[in-house]
């Protein structure tokens, strides 16, 4: 019998292909990263306790495959979610669009819950092609917009706790 | 068409006339309404939040503020912890009264659970232990490091219920999860949440509508079997080949658990706690079925069974007979008078009785033969003791003080009764060794008679009757009386003889009598000389003159005599008299 008071929380994560939600919620959970990259097919599901304001939360994170020219993501996958962490791929400016169409695609299934916006491989420095004007409309609305890198660790920590924070509000 | 601004008043340019004109004019027009505004600037300058106002609108609050978040809830927390952890302090009873109606039956519930499984788990565990079976699977299990109670599992389950998952079907998020005992769960949060994404996925490839959904999954020996709900979603991992019936178990417990919470499905929010409460029904899934033992058996095992049923049949009928009359020979050992049984030992083909022995008890080996036991199958070792049984103490003084058959031996107590008739040799041993028998205190002759003392007071009355009667001054015999004079020694002989056999030595005193008539000294010398007369005249047979006496009594004595016969009734006569020197010691044998 659990003792105290545990909130569970779904969480996807949603964002185009290769732009790193599953070394994301790798390095949330596990601390680790790792160069070899790995195509998610369908969902895969992790877990990790947070604390927020002395409650405990369950974080279940759905990472959804990445939505490509072949691979829609099913609405389906999103229900019940309490929020997201919307990916791009700093490097890679259609990105943009394809969290753009996601994030429609959220609000159509879902309704407006809380999402944070990540701008992720900020290690790649040189190779940053993504602006802030160009996710002017994406980041209006979310509660956080960051910057990351599941490769350094850099605001990861930082994205789940704040989204996490934002879902106990609700 | 643009209107053109209105010229602001300006107060330094009017005059004061005018202001005041204005003043009265703004008076006039607008009264009631300056009245009302200053009445209510007046109430919100000073407003006070009163109770009742408050009281009219916080259930409603409350009621909106919980929807909108769980802000409320999480200020709630504390103060109510705080609140319960102070009503439990003051008033315990108040809540144990209150959960006890739920916690019984709950707890009943739970031990029943865990009997039944602990029961089942033993009932196989010794079933499979004694076997062949048995032994090839502890085999098995040696070789594969499994436990003897898991390799029995696996081979004897038709089916169990490993684990039971109550899913949110919206979220996929977990509400409950139950698991059999000694089946680990792990991840269950992310086992929840694929076995929904699978349902989507497949649902979603298959273009079927949404309330249909996965039903199965089966991988190796599991299968995972879900129950949709409109609310929930039931999934239950199981081991083996279930039955139909356990998805009706399954529908009825989710149905249960739809009726029972179906507004707390609906307002998930992730905080499954008041889910807990779906364990009973949950654990109730947990259902396992083993394998029962075959029907049909060969005729070969009914023969070999029915002959050894009817061997040990007879066995039993022999044992049962041995066994009963072994208990008889107990018996009859037992109260047999005069034995002690203290212990029986078993020396290998041997048994030995130990205890104790009366010497006039019967031989015990006797009584084997009875039962149909030799002396080399039981062997008696006992030591000789005194029985102070009646029976014993009379068996004791017949042997010891053998009676004619005139005497009887009775008993009141330890005292032993003489009754009947004995001669006085036999009298005297009874009387001597009778208190000296085992355990009698006293010898009781009182109803006993000496028949040697009887002889002798029968002869002494008769010699005692006897007269010899003489002539007129007269002291010689006449020839008519040395008949009746023989007859008297005859008498004493007899009389001589049956004071030996009591020990005494009887006199008998020679008593002369005359007629009063003549003179005193004529009469005593005649007395005298008659008396002598008589003495010699027995002297003459064998009769011993020294134990005799010669009396002359004269006539003094006449008195007492009365007889039939005219000499002797006028005194003229000679009389006897047996006295006694020891006649206590006849007194003390009647």
């Amino acid at each position: 019998m659990k003792s105290q008071v545990v909130i569970q929380k779904k969480i996807c994560m949603l964002g185009g292909f290769s732009v790193g939600k599953t070394s994301l919620v790798k390095r949330f959970v596990t601390g680790q990263f790792s160069e070899k990259y790995h195509t998610t097919i369908g969902v895969k599901i992790d877990q990790k306790s947070q604390c927020v304001d002395g409650t405990e939360m369950l974080l279940v994170l759905w990472d959804v495959y990445g939505e490509d020219d072949f691979q829609k993501v099913r609405a389906s996958y999103l229900q019940g979610s309490a929020g997201y962490l919307l990916v791009v791929d700093g490097t890679r400016k259609e990105t943009v669009e394809v969290a753009r169409r996601l994030h429609a695609l959220a609000v159509q299934s879902m309704g407006p819950v809380p999402y944070a916006l990540v701008i992720n491989k900020r290690d790649l420095r040189e190779s940053l092609q993504v602006d802030p004007e160009m996710y002017e409309d994406l980041a209006s609305n979310a509660c956080l917009v960051l910057q990351s890198s599941a490769k350094t660790g850099e605001g990861v920590e930082l994205a789940f706790a704040e989204l996490a924070k934002h879902l106990l509000k609700v | 068409m643009a209107i053109p601004p209105r010229p602001s008043p300006n107060p330094s340019s009017l005059s004061v006339k005018e202001s005041k004109g204005f003043s009265h004019l703004r008076q006039l027009l607008l009264a009631p309404e300056q009245t009302e505004l200053e009445r209510l600037k007046n109430r919100l300058d000073h407003y006070i939040l009163e109770p009742q106002d408050v009281s009219r609108v916080l259930p409603d609050a409350i009621r909106l503020r919980a929807k909108q978040d769980s802000r409320l809830l999480s200020s709630m927390i504390p103060i109510t912890q705080e609140a319960l952890s102070l009503s439990i302090k003051q008033s315990p009873q108040l809540i144990s009264d209150s959960i006890a109606p739920i916690l019984g039956p709950a707890i009943r519930k739970a031990i029943a659970r865990a009997m039944r499984g602990m029961v089942q788990s033993l009932n196989q565990t010794l079933e499979y232990s004694m076997s062949w079976r048995g032994l090839q699977w502890r085999w098995e299990a040696i070789r594969t490091g499994k436990s003897f109670a898991e390799v029995v599992l696996l081979h004897t389950l038709r089916f169990r219920v490993e684990q039971v998952f109550l899913i949110h079907r919206k979220t996929g998020l977990l509400l409950n999860h139950v698991v059999a005992e000694g089946v680990s769960g792990q991840g269950e949060e992310v086992i929840s949440g694929m076995l929904t994404a699978i349902q989507d996925f497949v649902r979603d490839s298959f273009g079927q509508k949404q309330d249909d959904g996965l039903e199965s999954l089966r991988i190796g020996d599991l299968t995972v079997w879900i129950e949709q709900g409109s609310g929930a979603i039931l999934a239950g991992v199981i081991r083996g080949a279930p039955p139909m019936e356990l998805r009706e178990v399954f529908q009825e417990t989710l149905e249960t658990i739809h009726a029972q919470f179906s507004e707390l499905l609906q307002s998930f929010q992730g905080n499954a706690t008041a889910f807990e409460e779906t364990r009973l029904p949950l654990e109730d899934c947990l259902q396992a079925q083993f394998e029962k033992k075959s029907k049909g058996l060969p005729l070969a095992f009914w023969i070999v069974l029915g002959l050894l049923i009817l061997g040990l049949g007879i066995w039993a009928f022999q044992a049962r007979s041995d066994q009963q009359r072994w208990a008889q020979l107990l018996e009859r050992i037992g109260q047999e008078p005069g034995l002690v049984v203290t212990s029986v030992q078993e020396e290998g083909p041997q048994t030995i009785f130990y205890g104790l022995r009366d010497p006039l008890a019967t031989n015990p080996v006797q009584i084997l033969s009875d039962f149909g036991y030799s002396s080399e199958q039981v062997i008696f070792r006992l030591e000789p003791f005194m029985d102070l049984t009646q029976e014993f103490m009379h068996k004791r003084a017949m042997i010891q003080l053998p009676p004619p058959s005139s005497v009887e031996f009775d008993w009141e107590g330890t005292t032993l009764v003489l009754k009947g008739e004995a001669p006085h040799s036999w009298v005297q041993k009874a009387q001597l060794l009778g208190p000296l028998l085992p355990g009698v205190t006293h010898i009781e002759t009182g109803q006993l008679d000496d028949t040697d003392v009887k002889q002798f007071e029968t002869l002494k009355d008769k010699l005692e009757s006897k007269t010899i009667a003489f002539g007129v001054g007269e002291s010689s015999i006449s020839q008519n009386q040395r008949s009746a004079l023989k007859d008297i020694s005859q008498t004493i002989q007899a009389l001589d003889q049956t004071a030996i056999v009591l020990g005494i030595s009887p006199r008998i005193h020679i008593q002369g009598y005359t007629s009063p008539d003549g003179g005193k000294e004529l009469n005593e010398n005649l007395s005298v000389r008659r008396a002598k007369a008589v003495l010699n005249e027995l002297a003459k047979g064998q009769y011993q003159a020294s134990r005799g006496m010669a009396e002359g009594m004269g006539p003094e004595a006449l008195l007492a005599l009365s007889s039939s016969d005219k000499a002797v009734s006028q005194g003229r006569h000679v009389a006897f008299r047996v006295v006694l020197a020891q006649s206590n010691l006849i007194k003390s044998h009647r």
